[in-house]
């Protein structure tokens, strides 16, 4: 559907992106995930025509992006970082406009309009100013732009960044909902944004590519090894004693007291034997009669997934 | 090209840039149009080429914003990622600008009735300077488009196109500053050139600048005498620029920094 080859995008004396070739199969969602300016944007940006690389080829649906341009943009929508929203107009001017520019034909604009405004829910503010919005809802008619024209591919520039939780988690429902029978690339620095909704991730650090996985293959290879965050009442020595003798647990360690709570940082193998060792853990703090004020598995940051990933130390 | 046109236009109209240069303009028009009207005689031709020098003043106020404001809002990345050529929207803004020029002249053509009904003098004469009127709008406005695609603040787009706008309207004036200042150091001490042989070499010197001057090339027009080679300059001025438009934004593709 998408093949990219040999990708490279200098700045200057700054190489953005640093030959990178991967290829998204149809159907699929991708996440491209790598912190900032690791040349998500870049990347997505020399995909959609935004950019032209410095070398290498991007290939749409079999069409070069900048030998048959028109073809090529045919088939993506693209919703970039900053969705591209003119503040005076209303949504549904807007949405026309768009419509328009994209050589929509005038037949059955009405019917898919309709159709988009409800599918990402911005019916009800359709005859509103898109400056009078909020961020969510911009988020939302940034989205629906993307998906006029019915196109096969969508790529999404950080869909969900600067939104609440709960618009964070309608947004997800809205990707995975349009991936049911669409091709879609999306990118994020975070990884349980990309575990959430994708079926293979690529990642990417200083423009060149680190990892092409499944989530299932990546989530493995994460969580090799898992950190255990676990907050208590009690006497710490004791606690860190009697916590290390539980099967699995690699080594404990104090990371901060305030009086007679104490927070601690537990090291695990990954459980072979099908028990999952929080419940274990519990257990034994629960015999000592030590009660536990928090209990958590600590995220990854990113910088640890590449460590582990490309096997430095 | 039609979906922009139609955008900028609308555009122009749900902010105020519209309104203040159609009030600005209609009272202008409106003022020059009285007073000649209330004098007792009253010349078209002259109504229409007074106006002519507030293009320095509209057409940047017109023109600043049209890519200017789209790089600062990042809504020029659907330009890009559309399937419309980045040609068709330099046009279609282009086409805007224009258009706009036409609403702003609706009060200079109610004026043109009432000289006519009045039975006033609209002859070939009038009619000639409101070509004229709208080739060199043509061509200022593509000055203005492409000083807003330079840049993404509007008041920079607005003060680059307000100089060369001026610059323009100041041809003959510097033609003969400069073959005047041509003949100063010919005939000074350097060179000792005698003043007839001189005088050749600057005459010629002012007419090859004033070549470029739009609207010397365009005065017979008030007197019925249409050229189109003058008309045809202002085209190819304007065409030369907006093709200047279209590879600046076609160079951001490939920007370096």
């Amino acid at each position: 559907m998408i093949e990219i080859r040999d990708l490279v995008k200098v700045y200057g004396d700054k190489t953005a992106v640093d030959g990178i070739s991967f290829t998204v199969n149809k159907g699929e969602v991708l996440g491209f995930l790598g912190p900032n300016g690791a040349g998500k944007s870049t990347t997505m940006n020399i995909i959609t025509g935004y950019l032209s690389s410095t070398s290498g080829s991007v290939k749409v649906n079999g069409h070069d992006i900048l030998e048959e341009p028109a073809e090529a943009k045919k088939c993506i929508g693209y919703l970039p970082e900053i969705p591209p929203l003119y503040p005076d107009m209303t949504v549904l001017e807007y949405l026309k406009f768009i419509c328009d520019l994209k050589g929509v034909a005038k037949e059955g604009r009405k019917e898919m309009l309709a159709s988009i405004l409800a599918m990402v829910r911005i019916t009800d503010v359709a005859e509103r100013l898109i400056a009078n919005l909020s961020k969510g809802y911009k988020q939302r008619v940034g989205i629906a732009q993307a998906l006029i024209g019915n196109p096969e591919i969508l790529i999404l520039d950080e869909p969900t960044v600067g939104l609440d939780p709960n618009q964070i988690i309608e947004i997800r429902k809205m990707i995975k909902h349009l991936a049911k029978d669409r091709t879609i690339i999306l990118s994020s620095h975070i990884l349980s944004e990309v575990q959430a909704v994708c079926d293979r991730v690529v990642i990417i650090n200083n423009g060149k590519l680190v990892a092409i996985d499944t989530i299932n293959d990546l989530s493995n290879k994460i969580n090799g090894t898992s950190k255990l965050i676990m907050c208590f009442k009690g006497p710490a020595e004791d606690v860190i004693r009697n916590l290390t003798n539980v099967a699995g647990v690699d080594s404990v360690e104090l990371v901060a007291s305030e009086d007679d709570i104490h927070k601690i940082e537990i090291n695990s193998e990954n459980d072979d034997d099908g028990i999952d060792i929080r419940t274990r853990l519990f257990n034994s703090m629960a015999m000592a009669g030590w009660p536990v004020l928090e209990f958590r598995s600590k995220e990854l940051s990113l910088e640890e997934i590449f460590l582990k990933l490309t096997g430095e130390k | 090209m039609i979906a922009v046109f139609k955008r900028e236009l609308i555009s122009y109209f749900k902010s105020p840039v519209g309104y203040v240069v159609l009030a600005f303009f209609f009272f202008i028009s409106g003022f020059m149009f009285v007073n000649q009207f209330s004098s007792g005689s009253i010349n078209m031709a002259s109504e229409i080429i007074n106006l002519r020098s507030f293009f320095v003043i509209i057409v940047p106020v017109m023109t600043m914003g049209l890519f200017a404001d789209d790089r600062k809002r990042g809504t020029d990345v659907l330009y890009y990622t559309s399937p419309v050529g980045l040609l068709n929207v330099v046009l279609g803004k282009f086409l805007a600008a224009f258009f706009l020029q036409f609403i702003l002249f609706i009060n200079v053509f109610v004026h043109m009735i009432l000289t006519a009904a009045c039975k006033g003098v609209i002859d070939s004469g009038t009619w000639g300077t409101v070509i004229v009127y709208f080739f060199l709008a043509a061509l200022f406005i593509s000055i203005g488009i492409f000083a807003s695609s330079i840049t993404d603040s509007q008041i920079v787009a607005a003060i680059v196109t307000f100089v060369g706008i001026l610059l323009i309207q100041l041809i003959s004036v510097f033609s003969t500053m400069v073959s005047k200042l041509f003949a100063a150091i010919l005939m000074s001490s350097l060179f000792r050139m005698e003043s007839e042989k001189a005088g050749v070499i600057c005459s010629r010197i002012e007419s090859a600048i004033r070549w470029f001057d739009p609207f010397s090339k365009t005065n017979d027009f008030s007197y019925g005498i249409f050229k189109v080679s003058s008309l045809l300059y202002c085209l190819s001025f304007a065409a030369f620029f907006i093709f200047l438009t279209y590879r600046k934004l076609e160079k951001k593709r490939w920007a370096k920094g």
